[in-house]
């Protein structure tokens, strides 16, 4: 096997790119239920179409961020304090991606049946999923920040044996 | 800042330098950033609209372009409001830095110049989304409101630089998290030789 030559951070480019992609699933699931709440009460039907289009692009970036986060979770160096996140994580995260999908879908269907409609179950379960965005939200930040995941000081700090 | 100062604030700090666990200036660094680039790229795809329309066809998606352009303008106005917030929440996160003095990062910067670009870097660009927002009202609600292309080639054009500058920009404010270790607690207590 051919040995990838890894940085300071661990990685074999510069910065990692999960936490990139992620933003296109973030910023996109919560833009989308804000949409959908707003233009419930409002009965502003093109903030719809807006929260639509925003679970679109989010399920097509939700994989890129899986694959990205299992590649970059194998190359992080991983200690007993942080394994039982990081494994919270890694299930929350595949389930997420067919979560993400699966209400796209529904989301699709109820487009097509009535664009000027949104039924209260579908706001309900997308409560449900932003709920969950914002939890693994919150383990993957605790990843990086609290256990130094891809954080050169803490990768050398490793390295000489901490 | 030194720690005489910040101790002057009378915060309890945690061993990450915070008043609480997580930063909270990364995690608005995500809405604000998805939420621009998205209206840029929608407001691209509603302009070349008629180039995708068999694209959609042969997925049979219904797409309608007034509806990019929607997406457009309402994710701007998202990433405007929201921006203020991150920019407030980065410039506390930044006053309570206590990093490493002698490093350099891979670009050869210091740390304290790490620190003013991305600080300053911030203000420039929460002025510069509000000024976009302001523009894209105008396109369109009057100088383009019935046109069926609502945003000017140049506004695209101002986008698409703006991707680089939130790149160059996004990427110090990542150094200052991953090669300084700024707020991250494993990072403070390896320096502070703990386990």
């Amino acid at each position: 096997m051919p040995t990838l030559s890894l940085n300071n951070q661990n990685l074999p480019y510069p910065d990692p790119i999960h936490p990139i992609i992620v933003h296109f699933v973030i910023a996109m699931v919560f833009f989308s239920f804000f949409c959908d709440v707003v233009g419930y009460f409002t009965r502003n039907v093109r903030l719809f179409e807006v929260s639509f289009w925003n679970m679109f692009v989010a399920s097509g970036a939700i994989f890129l961020a899986v694959i990205f986060g299992q590649f970059e979770a194998g190359l992080a160096n991983i200690y007993e304090a942080a394994q039982s996140t990081l494994n919270f994580h890694t299930v929350l995260g595949w389930s997420l991606a067919a979560l993400v999908v699966g209400i796209t879908a529904w989301r699709l269907v109820i487009r097509n049946s009535n664009p000027l409609k949104i039924p209260p179950a579908y706001l309900g379960v997308s409560t449900f999923l932003v709920c969950l965005v914002f939890l693994q939200l919150y383990l993957g930040s605790k990843l990086f920040w609290v256990y130094g995941f891809h954080v050169k000081p803490v990768v050398e700090a490793m390295k000489q044996g901490v | 800042m030194n720690s005489q100062l910040i101790n002057q604030l009378g915060l309890r700090l945690g061993a990450n330098g915070l008043p609480y666990e997580i930063p909270i200036h990364p995690s608005l660094v995500h809405l604000t950033l998805g939420l621009f680039i998205i209206a840029i790229l929608f407001d691209i795809a509603g302009t070349l609209f008629p180039l995708e329309r068999s694209i959609f066809k042969f997925l049979n998606l219904t797409a309608i372009r007034s509806g990019f352009f929607d997406v457009g303008w309402y994710n701007l106005v998202g990433a405007a409001c929201i921006t203020f917030f991150t920019v407030a929440a980065g410039f506390f996160e930044l006053l309570l830095a206590n990093p490493p003095a002698n490093q350099k990062s891979a670009w050869g910067l210091s740390v304290g110049l790490t620190m003013l670009l991305h600080g300053l870097g911030g203000v420039f660009l929460l002025g510069i989304i509000v000024a976009m927002t302001v523009w894209r009202g105008l396109q369109r609600y009057y100088w383009r409101k019935n046109a069926s292309r609502q945003v000017q080639w140049s506004y695209l054009l101002v986008g698409v630089v703006m991707f680089g500058i939130l790149f160059v920009h996004g990427t110090l404010g990542g150094q200052l998290g991953s090669e300084f270790g700024i707020h991250v607690t494993a990072a403070e207590l390896v320096k502070e030789g703990k386990n």
